[in-house]
């Protein structure tokens, strides 16, 4: 058995960079030499790496197969001379002709197909540098592979290959990798740790006896691959600086430096080497002065407020076509009170975008509401609005936390109904991969509003609220944005834990609002095995499918015309559970609703067991027809159950 | 670290680094820019397939980055040095990091990262991949591989150097604020500039003059497109470069809202994309004009 080191040496790679390779190079490299040999991946800033221990010496026999056997005479002889071998040594497997295409010496093999790993990493941004053809994160500046103690040379047009390998940038050379067993011992004593697993646990440790360290922004996951060699180092900065908002110090460690708070006035950070004393003095230096410089900021801001603030909207652009930040708070306050919030909400509506005219949200973007927030709290205004103003942005990931304050609730949701209206109704829908406003962060976090915090969301009626208001100001409206309502709907699909066609189903009956659809969509996935579904489905199923694509049904149901046993039966039960359901689906008890839509399933049956519907008188057909549509409506506002695979 | 170098030697120590390196020393432009890559000698001599290798320092004229003189960290006009080297040397990192150690950095004795920065020039059409580099956790350099300049893939990958010379000598001199870095034995930075800072502020945000400006932006507009139809790209390119510089004005001026601000950067981004096309025109064998008018 053998063991195989490949490394492509590379000059600084991004973090984003270093977990895509991450995630395809063990199934790249088991694509080059097959088998099922362990392979260990490693990848930080200059270099990704793989070892591979118990290989083979020559790669499998492969099994190629041909045509089916009883086409031997037909086909036999040119799929043989294809891969050079005689007739007569085809074997046949499960019917099959086939030939067994020995394995080759790996050491045979290598060279071209590592070359090809390097050539069919796929990353999101790459470049050219002046090394041919091939496109990656940053350049590649040398490949070092070794089949145990034997140098492999990988051919990579402009990329020089050996058994050599690089230690730290600035307190190491070059490293003789003797063996590829040997190269984590090799490098590590050149001062470089390559696996990102034991980088981020001695950062970790590190961390972990500096003290009390927050990690608010997730830098660790990108500082992992930002050194080779992590070093844990702590600073202060002045106290004068604690006048300063903590969110403010903490976003200027985090966004510009990647420093992790501690206490007040301490930071810990990972320097990948270097003195440790002038480092710590050099970074002390640098925070100082971004603190000074925000500072510098939050004191032009404060002697401004948030009033003045609020009264500058007017000439600062939200969009080119939708008007100013202070069209924008209008619309806001309108949405609030649609969805319900109280005073509390409309006050936030009016200040929530103040803070797009402070110099510190120019200067740190990623505080916009947050700054709002701190602004609206030295202006004295009620705590409730002020949180509501800060929270408005949330939930901004995916899984982010959402607004924990009513008012924040109800303007966090008009933020997202408002940015989501404008884009369609410019015209500006997300399309592939891009979406510049981040709209559809905002459809899952609308979702989530409804599912997790309760909010009642009518988007249908919210959009065209939102829509008319953007006539009403004069803006730009290109198109119907109708269709945010399903734009927003997909994303449901995605969040609930439902099979998908139960959220399309709901998404076709009655229920209008978001947090209704997602509990129907749940109820109808829990009892789609049930026997009130299994009973509401056949009446659905047997109505839609008869009378569903007639033309002929009555305008309205007419008792008179009703001449059977079982047809009467019908419209009584109808008479008596469409009410029901109805009730239920209002009152969002939808195991009622469902039960109730059941007591339907037997009277079909039973109806089209003894009734011809395609009567030849007419009318009464008409009549018959116009039952079931009715039977199929009434359970059809449960939604469209037929979507549901039984 | 011996004595620190104060501001001029620092820029002398770097003249003379790239110069050894066999980088033509360039002067400064005479037409206001934002930054070195706007010099022709970055953005127009990077295009194209001609080898080049040029070093200078350029005044950088942000005024919206103006502070009255009142911040230590912000200025409308402040110091770039700019390498450029066409292509780009297997090497270059090295060769970067060298000139550190020719200003008097210890490398190993500091915490020297290059930590992931994409640049963009909306205004130039131009884009590129690289890094800031950091000095215990400083932001000294921006460097670049150019993908793009004037929308147009580059034939051969530069590597842009860009220092920014007032955090590199706050830094070397130990200094908080860039008014008080040595500019010359007895002469401050701040002795130099500050005045100026207020007044060019007050100008930058105050009392510009709108209606000029405007006016001034059309016509050169009109003017660059009257010259490149003239197959003069090289002075049609000053008009783009005044284009840009009467549109960072307004800007500034807070005449621009943001729809009309996408508007400008077009019409910017279009003209330097023109100017790239006809200058590489001209550039191509068998064109009559060639580099000899860029000697200049």
């Amino acid at each position: 058995m053998s063991n195989l080191l490949f490394e492509i040496g590379c000059e600084e790679l991004p973090a984003s960079a270093c977990r895509e390779a991450q995630e395809q190079l063990s199934e790249l490299l088991r694509g080059a030499i097959g088998g099922d040999a362990a392979i260990r991946v490693f990848v930080g800033p200059r270099r990704l790496a793989a070892l591979v221990e118990g290989l083979p010496e020559r790669t499998a026999d492969e099994w190629v197969k041909g045509p089916p056997e009883h086409l031997r005479e037909r086909a036999a002889a040119s799929f043989a001379a294809r891969h050079g071998v005689s007739v007569d040594s085809l074997e046949v497997r499960d019917g099959f002709l086939g030939v067994v295409v020995p394995g080759a010496r790996l050491a045979d093999v290598l060279p071209e197909r590592l070359a090809e790993v390097v050539d069919r990493l796929a990353f999101s941004k790459t470049m050219r540098w002046n090394g041919g053809t091939l496109r990656f994160s940053r350049p590649v500046r040398w490949l070092c592979a070794k089949l145990d103690a034997a140098t492999v040379e990988v051919p990579l047009e402009g990329v020089p290959s050996g058994g050599t390998s690089q230690g730290h940038r600035f307190v190491a050379g070059e490293v003789e990798i003797a063996a590829a067993i040997e190269y984590l011992d090799a490098l590590r004593s050149a001062q470089v740790e390559p696996d990102q697993d034991a980088r981020r646990a001695a950062i970790v440790r590190g961390l972990d006896a500096a003290g009390e360290w927050r990690d608010p922004s997730g830098v660790l996951e990108e500082v992992i691959h930002l050194v080779e060699w992590p070093v844990v180092l702590t600073g202060s900065y002045d106290e004068r600086f604690l006048e300063l908002p903590a969110v403010v110090i903490e976003t200027v460690m985090q966004s510009h430096q990647r420093y992790f708070p501690l206490g007040a006035g301490a930071f810990a950070f990972v320097a990948n080497g270097g003195d440790p004393e002038t480092v710590v003095a050099g970074n002390e230096a640098v925070l100082a002065g971004r603190l000074d410089d925000a500072s510098f900021s939050y004191v032009r801001d404060v002697e401004k407020g948030i009033e003045t603030m609020a009264e500058e909207l007017t000439s600062i652009t939200f969009h080119a076509r939708a008007g100013t930040f202070a069209d924008k708070a209008e619309r806001l306050a309108a949405l609030c009170e649609d969805l319900g919030g109280g005073e509390a909400s409309r006050a936030a509506a009016r200040l929530a975008k103040a803070d797009q005219a402070s110099t510190m949200v120019h200067e740190l973007p990623e505080l916009e509401g947050v700054m709002g927030g701190v602004y609206a709290r030295l202006a004295g205004v009620p705590e409730a609005v002020a949180a509501a103003i800060e929270e408005q942005y949330l939930p901004d990931s995916a899984g982010g936390r959402l607004p924990e304050s009513p008012a924040g609730r109800v303007l966090a949701a008009a933020e997202k109904v408002d940015n989501l209206t404008v884009a369609f109704a410019l015209g500006e829908r997300p399309t592939g991969s891009r979406d510049p406003y981040g709209l559809r962060r905002a459809a899952i976090g609308l979702c989530r509003l409804a599912v997790e915090a309760g909010l009642e969301i009518e988007l249908g009626r919210l959009v065209e609220h939102g829509r008319r208001l953007l006539l009403d100001q004069g803006a730009e409206v290109t198109d119907d944005p109708a269709d945010v309502r399903d734009f927003v709907l997909e994303r449901l699909e995605g969040i609930l834990e439902v099979p998908v066609e139960c959220v399309r189903a709901a998404r076709a009956g009655a229920v209008r609002d978001l947090g209704g659809i997602a509990a129907l969509a749940e109820t109808l996935a829990a009892e789609r095995e049930s026997e009130s579904f299994a009973r509401a489905y056949a009446a659905f199923d047997r109505a839609a499918r008869l009378a569903g694509r007639s033309g002929e049904a009555a305008e309205a149901f007419d008792p008179k015309l009703t001449t059977d046993e079982a047809e009467i039966a019908l419209a009584e039960t109808l008479t008596a559970a469409g009410p029901r359901i109805q009730a239920a689906l209002d009152g969002r008890d939808f195991d009622a609703a469902l039960a109730a839509a059941g007591e339907l399933g037997p009277p079909v049956d039973r109806f089209f067991d003894e009734v011809l519907v395609m009567a030849e008188d007419g009318a009464v057909r008409a009549n018959r027809l116009r039952l079931l549509l009715d039977v199929r409506d009434a359970v059809g506002a449960l939604g469209d159950l037929g979507r549901i695979p039984r | 670290m011996g004595a620190p170098l104060n501001y001029q030697d620092m820029l002398a120590a770097l003249e003379r680094y790239w110069a050894g390196y066999g980088c033509a020393i360039m002067q400064p432009y005479h037409t206001e820019v934002g930054a070195g890559t706007f010099n022709p000698a970055t953005f127009l001599r990077c295009l194209g397939p001609k080898p080049w290798k040029a070093a200078y320092v350029e005044p950088s004229i942000r005024p919206s980055d103006g502070r009255y003189g009142e911040n230590p960290y912000r200025f409308q006009q402040f110091w770039q040095y700019q390498v450029v080297l066409k292509p780009a040397p297997d090497d270059v990192l090295d060769v970067y990091l060298r000139s550190l150690e020719a200003l008097g950095i210890e490398l190993a004795r500091h915490d020297v990262r290059l930590v992931e920065d994409d640049w963009e020039g909306p205004t130039l059409g131009a884009w590129g991949l690289g890094w800031e580099v950091w000095i215990d956790g400083l932001e000294v350099t921006q460097f670049t591989y150019f993908q793009q300049l004037g929308g147009l893939d580059v034939d051969l990958v530069t590597a842009e150097i860009t220092y920014g010379t007032e955090r590199l000598a706050m830094y070397l001199q130990g200094k908080r604020n860039a008014f008080e870095l040595e500019w010359a034995p007895g002469v401050t930075w701040g002795d130099v500039f500050r005045e100026n800072e207020r007044q060019f502020s007050a100008y930058d945000f105050d009392k510009a003059d709108v209606g000029l400006l405007t006016r001034r932006f059309e016509e050169h507009e009109r003017e660059c497109g009257r010259l490149l139809e003239a197959a003069l790209p090289l002075p049609a390119y000053d008009d783009v470069l005044k284009c840009s510089h009467a549109f960072n004005l307004l800007d500034a001026r807070g005449a621009i809202s943001v729809t009309e601000r996408a508007a400008y950067i077009a019409r910017v981004r279009n003209l330097a994309r023109r100017v790239a096309l006809a200058y590489l025109e001209q550039q191509a064998p068998g064109a009559d004009a060639g580099s000899e008018h860029m000697a200049a």
